[in-house]
């Protein structure tokens, strides 16, 4: 049964006394003449597991790119652990502990899946890899996690598939004790058993560590399973926040589909009922 | 594959205790040979192994030891050149100029010290640290100023050519009167100076590139620039030091030729021919064009290979006319032979 | 017995291999058999090492009061090995060899780069090559090969070029070619018959090469000495006579009112001809035209009266000279060694221009039939 809509200029709590480990308020950015956010926030809980969902072009990359440190907002704040930040870089930002799995996955083929792991914070005894000692850890690292697909951590990760690369883009942000880990499309590209061994992850990670995590999906089922609260991008902005318990498939499919007759109407064509 | 991982080519501890018999021997040699054949520089290597063999039958004299000074000396130079030129390549990026630092390096060298008395090391060191300059120049036109370096580099190749030109008035220099003798000799024109600076420097690279943080950030650059930025990576930084270090050893490599041809020539290297000559080296020895992997012992075996090419045909007698043809139909040969064997060795055969 | 491929055997049969390579050409297969008889084809095919079907392996030696020696190998080395000035070069040591039992090979550099010259000298040496002849193009970079060839009892000869004016740059025994400073102040003097004032441009293709830069050198000497006002300007062209072609059109085309055009070698007087015609600078202020070496299009540009004159360097002796000059050397036990030969200066006009281009023959590379050439009639002469 469809509950009434959000209201569209819903803006995230000030007052959630609940531990906020992360929180990003008006933030606006700008490519030329097009407008990506204008005025989109949200806030992230010690621990939880946050659905972010919007239509193409809605902005969802461009704000987790914000979040990551990747591009500097035109306006708006950031505040981690209570303290506001400027993200310099995305480096700064993984010393500060967000940390991002980007859409593409940012490995490299060519390398060997423990150099991917260690990517950008190889082990070195002085200007040497310790290759030994990063390979060991990337199998421990793995184990830990429980990912098991991966038999070697020498091949090459041109190699792999899908489902093995993305296991092994988010087992490389976990090693690296993030606070706040951004997941930008886990699940694009992915067949039904790949997608359900990376939401299998999820779960382990939101069970067992303290982790907080922001991710953007496009399957909504999937999205419902795996997070605690979900949040909707339109038009730059959040319009929609609500638990996952407090919603349904139905829900956000009508919020989409809404949508979308809106702008079918906006552009002249007969809709169909 | 970068050559970074060796451990899956390593050989297994053999499962039984001390006093294994001959079958455990006889595995680990094999394991040993399929580990070498996995590697891709075997094949080159087979390849240079081969055209050596052909030669020996062909000429008695070839592998006396003055011819293998010629072909250490052929090849020297070449393979200083392609080492840089495959940190360049593996990052996604080519230096056409440095055949031109490699002729200008010399020259430069000789007006320090002839022209400004400045003393021999300190010209020498002067010359290299004017290249790295213009590996910088390159390097910072090709990243901030967003021009391929492919164009870059060819504009580059003809600023230095009218330098040289200009500057020398297209006449060669003498070797400055400074620096003959010892330093002539230890800096290229001993029978074994340009391959002994040719193996450490191959050497020193090698090392560099399969087992430091460089070598790894530089395949990154060119295996998947985006995703190198997105993981951080400072991707110019990485570029412009490949440039800087392809334009010094271009001029490292022109003056041990100097040195050892006696005389500094604007002509030497022939403008785009070492150019040609490393990164066909390059290439020949494994490097992949379009990037994001390579071999600095691949280069240097492709430099003997197109060494011994030319000195072998030479040795046999085969007369200018048709030895372009022979040589052709080698490198097509050799390379031929190269995928093949490459093909043979990622099918998992050995 | 393995089969052998019918054109392998047949190879083997008309060709006359030493006997290391027929017994692998029959023993091989696929790549290695394949290479070998490629070679051995192609170094037949260049006549590089044609003896008339003797054996190989035995010398046949000279005809007429010559003893029999062995085959002796005189290795040519060459700073431009491709240029069509030296194909009558290559016949001119092919006769001389096919006369004496001798081979010869031809290599060096294709692109002027003197440390494969240098390399090619070395090679040689260790080879252990019975005779050397060496364009010394460069004053200092042969003095060692030179010097290590000698060390090992060879014999070397330096042919079309000759260290600097000053310097011959190596301990070579005899230099055997066109004086080449005295060439270009010839070439310049020439030229001052016919132009008085103006501009005059000289084409140069490897400035600094030191078997063309002292031609120029000599030709601005000349034009100086005359105090006559003439604006010399000496301009680089290019090695490869493509690009040099564009090179001095670019610069007629920028100096349609020039009064001189000389050039001192081959590739560049052959495209000043090119250019006069093109831009029909004889209607304009051109007043002479002139060049080196008797390339065909050289030879027709003088014919049309494009250029006034070209300079004959005589390449077919440059190459059969030397070939004798080490023979005797090697015949004699060193006791006649090679002299200072000068192969001439000659001036081709239009007057005289007809029989060099009527007879294609292999003593101006026009052609490679060996051929006797008839002449009648009195011999000009001043």
């Amino acid at each position: 049964m469809a509950e009434p809509m959000s209201d569209p200029t819903h803006e995230p709590s000030r007052d959630a006394t609940d531990d906020v480990v992360f929180r990003a308020d008006d933030l606006v950015k700008r490519f030329g003449a097009v407008t990506a956010l204008a005025g989109a926030g949200l806030y992230l809980r010690r621990g939880e597991v946050l659905g972010l969902i919007g239509d193409n072009g809605a902005g969802k990359s461009t704000l987790i790119k914000i979040l990551c440190g990747f591009h500097k907002p035109d306006s708006g704040t950031l505040t981690l652990e209570g303290e506001e930040v400027v993200l310099r870089s995305v480096e700064h930002a993984r010393s500060l502990g967000i940390d991002i799995v980007y859409q593409d996955l940012a490995l490299v083929n060519e390398l060997s899946v423990f150099h991917n792991m260690f990517l950008n914070r190889e082990a070195v005894r002085g200007r040497l890899l310790q290759n030994r000692r990063m390979r060991r850890l990337a199998t421990e690292n793995l184990a830990a996690l429980g990912i098991t697909n991966i038999p070697d951590v020498s091949v090459e990760v041109a190699k792999l598939s899908g489902g093995q690369r993305q296991a092994i883009a988010v087992a490389r942000a976990v090693n690296s004790d993030a606070k706040v880990l951004l997941l930008d499309e886990p699940l694009a590209a992915m067949g039904a058993k790949e997608g359900a061994l990376i939401l299998d992850l999820i779960q382990d990670l939101r069970a067992n560590s303290n982790v907080s995590m922001i991710v953007i999906a496009h399957n909504y089922a999937q999205i419902l399973e795996v997070c605690d609260r979900i949040n909707v991008l339109q038009h730059g902005r959040i319009t929609f926040d609500k638990p996952t318990s407090q919603t349904s498939l139905a829900e956000l499919t009508d919020l989409m589909v809404t949508e979308y007759r809106t702008a079918r109407r906006q552009l002249g064509g007969a809709v169909s009922q | 594959m970068v050559t970074t991982d060796t451990s899956s080519t390593e050989p297994s501890p053999t499962p039984t205790g001390v006093g294994e018999g001959p079958a455990a021997r006889g595995s680990t040699w094999r394991t040993f040979v399929s580990a070498f054949l996995r590697r891709r520089e075997a094949s080159v290597f087979i390849v240079a192994i081969g055209l050596m063999v052909y030669f020996r039958l062909s000429s008695e004299v070839f592998l006396e030891k003055p011819n293998l000074v010629n072909i250490a000396q052929a090849s020297a130079p070449g393979a200083i050149v392609a080492v840089g030129v495959v940190l360049l390549l593996v990052s996604g990026e080519i230096d056409l100029s440095v055949g031109m630092v490699f002729a200008l390096a010399p020259f430069l060298m000789h007006y320090a010290a002839d022209f400004y008395g400045v003393p021999p090391i300190p010209s020498i060191i002067l010359s290299l640290v004017v290249a790295a300059l213009i590996g910088l120049g390159n390097g910072l036109i090709v990243c901030f100023l967003k021009v391929p370096s492919f164009v870059a580099t060819l504009g580059t190749f003809y600023v230095l050519f009218g330098v040289v030109l200009t500057t020398s008035h297209a006449y060669p220099a003498q070797i400055p009167p400074s620096m003959e003798g010892r330093i002539q000799s230890w800096l290229g024109a001993a029978d074994w100076a340009e391959l002994i600076w040719g193996l450490l420097i191959v050497a020193y690279f090698h090392v560099m590139f399969t087992r430091t943080r460089w070598g790894i950030y530089t395949v990154s650059v060119g295996g998947n620039l985006l995703g190198a930025t997105e993981a951080g990576i400072r991707v110019n930084r990485i570029k412009i030091g490949n440039f800087m270090m392809a334009s010094t050893l271009g001029a490292f490599a022109g003056i041990m030729e100097a040195f050892r041809v006696n005389t500094i020539d604007p002509n030497l290297g022939g403008g785009t021919g070492v150019t040609f000559t490393a990164i066909s080296a390059a290439v020949i020895g494994g490097t992949a064009l379009a990037g994001g992997s390579g071999t600095m012992i691949g280069a240097l075996l492709g430099a003997v290979v197109l060494a011994v090419l030319q000195n072998g045909f030479n040795l046999i007698g085969i007369s200018a006319n048709p030895f372009y043809l022979i040589l052709g139909a080698a490198i097509l040969i050799s390379m031929i032979a190269n995928q093949y064997l490459a093909r043979l060795r990622r099918a998992g055969g050995t | 017995m393995r089969k052998v491929d019918p054109v392998v055997e047949q190879a083997v049969e008309t060709l006359d291999l030493p006997g290391p390579t027929r017994r692998r050409l029959l023993a091989g297969t696929g790549l290695v058999s394949a290479s070998l008889a490629a070679s051995a084809l192609l170094s037949a095919c260049t006549g590089d090492n044609d003896d008339d079907g003797g054996s190989a392996a035995a010398a046949s030696g000279a005809f007429g009061n010559f003893p029999k020696t062995p085959k002796w190998k005189f290795v040519f080395v060459c700073h431009v090995t491709t240029n069509p000035f030296f194909t009558p070069t290559q016949y001119g040591a092919e006769d001389a060899c096919k006369l004496l039992g001798a081979e010869f090979q031809w290599t060096g550099s294709k692109d002027s780069i003197v440390a494969e010259m240098v390399n090619a000298t070395n090679t040689a040496v260790t080879a252990k090559a019975d005779g050397i002849a060496l364009a010394v193009v460069d004053k200092s970079a042969f003095r060692d090969p030179v010097d290590k060839a000698l060390d090992a009892g060879i014999p070397v000869v330096s042919y079309n070029a000759d260290g600097a004016v000053d310097d011959p740059g190596t301990n070579r025994l005899a230099y055997i070619g066109q004086g080449l400073y005295e060439s270009g102040y010839a070439l310049g003097q020439r030229a001052l018959e016919q132009v008085d004032s103006g501009d005059v441009a000289a084409f140069i293709a490897t400035p600094g090469q030191l078997n063309i830069q002292p031609r120029i050198d000599g030709a601005q000497a000349a034009i100086k000495e005359s105090g006559k006002s003439i604006n010399f300007q000496s301009v680089a062209t290019n090695a490869d006579i493509t690009k040099g072609q564009s090179i001095i059109d670019a610069y007629v085309q920028g100096h349609q009112n020039v009064a001189g055009l000389l050039a001192v070698d081959a590739g560049s007087t052959q495209s000043v001809g090119v250019m006069v015609k093109k831009y029909d600078l004889r209607s304009k202020s051109l007043k002479v035209a002139g060049g080196f070496d008797l390339v065909p299009e050289t030879l027709q540009s003088v014919k049309d009266g494009d250029l006034d004159y070209t300079i004959d360097q005589q390449p077919y002796l440059q190459g059969f000279l030397p070939v004798f000059a080490l023979y005797l050397y090697k015949l004699s036990g060193g006791l006649i060694s090679p002299s200072q030969t000068n192969t001439g200066l000659l001036f081709v006009t239009e007057d005289n221009v007809e029989p060099y281009q009527t007879s294609k023959n292999r003593y101006e590379g026009s052609d490679d039939k060996p051929q006797l050439i008839e002449r009648s009639g009195a011999i000009a002469h001043a």
